[in-house]
């Protein structure tokens, strides 16, 4: 369709002086162009101006901004909708979207519904009530008593993990476990689930969850996958950890969360101060466990991940449950060990 | 026809509608609209007109009207289901 001459741009993502144009006309929005885009629509005058813009990152929206001059003439609609277009034809169904909160009247009217709203970020989703929908399907007992509740990545599943849990559900009547469904990690989101399921089947009062798009996720918590330490300090988790207390503590009742000590990622670290410092507000306890140690091998699926590349399978045995083992000797197991150990050599080239 | 996968058709301009389908056990139906208050009996039932005329009896169709004619409704719709089922 015709725009008074504007015509459209796509960037997977822009690179060079078009990118550079990009950051400057975000300026001028009060936006900062996120390092992550993966993808950019721009709308331009006939001159090569910028007139409107927007990008985006696996299933969020973001960056997205309308020239001074040219508002009112629904150049938003244009943009989000070939960015939905973008996603769609890539099977992403579920958006999300960071906008200021005086936006959220324009992008309810594109069909985006508020999710939550922390100081000046306003986190929507396009799915209405999405996510009371997803908490209101979660497993749960009759009579949960002392509900609990861990996040984890298990990547793999260890005897720490196993620690960690057991620990945990001593404490409590019920407790719930959210393994993180981002496939961003070494092991695939189906096996790391599964491998779970496998080391805590004969604890009753479990129960295992997907974490889905809401918690942990790179929609809520992109700084997470990017294990950088310079970005650690501000790792932006305040929104994560807002929504886990707004709708799933408040939803299942939970007054624990437990986390193990974390001495080696600084993101990690980060977010588990933010915790210490929040979750009180909404009086929940943050308990950390100290981790398990097993005579002078350090238990954390990092070091199983490093044993896995070196074809150390002795020390593996010690340290992870049998279920976890025998996946690592699988056909499978083999396999992804080969990946871990040509990255590894990647890094020390 | 089935809707076996998730489809979308129309834009979120003025005076077009923006019809997403997807597969689900039951029909439902959800119309946002700007002229929700006058139209929504109407839209419903041309939705529904395109849905009996393909045969389609089970699927989730969201509707985000931007204040689209009669026909430009039915044509968005009839295209989101021919792009997410295809068999018959």
């Amino acid at each position: 369709m015709d725009f008074n001459g504007f015509y459209e741009e796509f960037g997977e993502p822009f690179i060079g002086r078009k990118r550079k144009k990009l950051k400057e006309f975000l300026q001028k929005s009060e936006l900062d162009y996120d390092e992550q885009i993966e993808y950019t629509v721009n709308l331009a005058d006939g001159d090569g101006n910028i007139v409107a813009t927007g990008s985006i990152h696996q299933n969020v929206l973001k960056c997205i901004a309308v020239s001074d001059q040219h508002q009112g003439l629904g150049l938003s609609a244009r943009i989000v909708t070939l960015l939905m277009n973008y996603a769609m034809e890539r099977g992403r169904e579920h958006l999300f979207l960071f906008t200021k909160p005086k936006n959220l009247l324009m992008f309810s009217d594109l069909g985006f519904y508020k999710i939550i709203q922390t100081g000046d970020i306003l986190l929507m989703e396009n799915t209405r009530d999405g996510i009371k929908n997803y908490i209101s399907k979660l497993s749960r007992p009759e009579n949960p008593g002392t509900v609990g509740a861990i996040i984890a990545n298990c990547n793999p599943f260890t005897l720490g993990h196993r620690y960690l849990i057991e620990q945990a559900a001593a404490q409590c009547d019920t407790l719930h476990l959210f393994i993180l469904s981002e496939d961003k990690s070494a092991f695939s989101a189906k096996v790391r689930y599964e491998l779970v399921q496998a080391g805590v089947k004969d604890l009753p009062n479990v129960y295992l969850h997907h974490s889905s798009d809401y918690l942990i996720s790179s929609a809520v918590f992109p700084t997470y996958f990017i294990k950088d330490k310079s970005k650690a300090a501000d790792a932006n988790c305040e929104l994560d950890i807002r929504i886990f207390c707004e709708f799933f503590a408040k939803e299942l009742g939970i007054s624990k969360r437990f986390v193990g000590s974390e001495p080696f990622c600084e993101v990690t670290g980060a977010y588990n101060s933010a915790m210490r410092k929040l979750l009180p507000d909404y009086g929940i306890e943050f308990i950390e466990l100290p981790r398990k140690e097993s005579g002078d091998l350090p238990i954390s699926a990092s070091f199983v991940r490093k044993c896995m590349a070196q074809g150390d399978y002795e020390s593996i045995k010690q340290i992870v449950p049998q279920s976890t083992y025998d996946y690592i000797c699988s056909a499978e197991g083999r396999e992804l060990a080969e990946k871990l150990a040509a990255q590894e050599c990647g890094n020390e080239r | 026809m089935k809707i076996t996968s998730t489809a979308v058709a129309g834009t979120l301009e003025s005076s077009d509608v923006y019809v997403k389908v997807e597969p689900c056990d039951a029909l439902e139906i959800s119309i946002e609209s700007v002229v929700y208050n006058q139209f929504a009996e109407e839209i419903e039932a041309s939705v529904k007109n395109v849905l009996n005329e393909m045969g389609v009896e089970s699927g989730k169709i969201s509707i985000n009207d931007k204040g689209a004619i009669d026909c430009v409704i039915q044509a968005r719709v009839e295209t989101a289901i021919k792009r997410a089922g295809g068999n018959k």
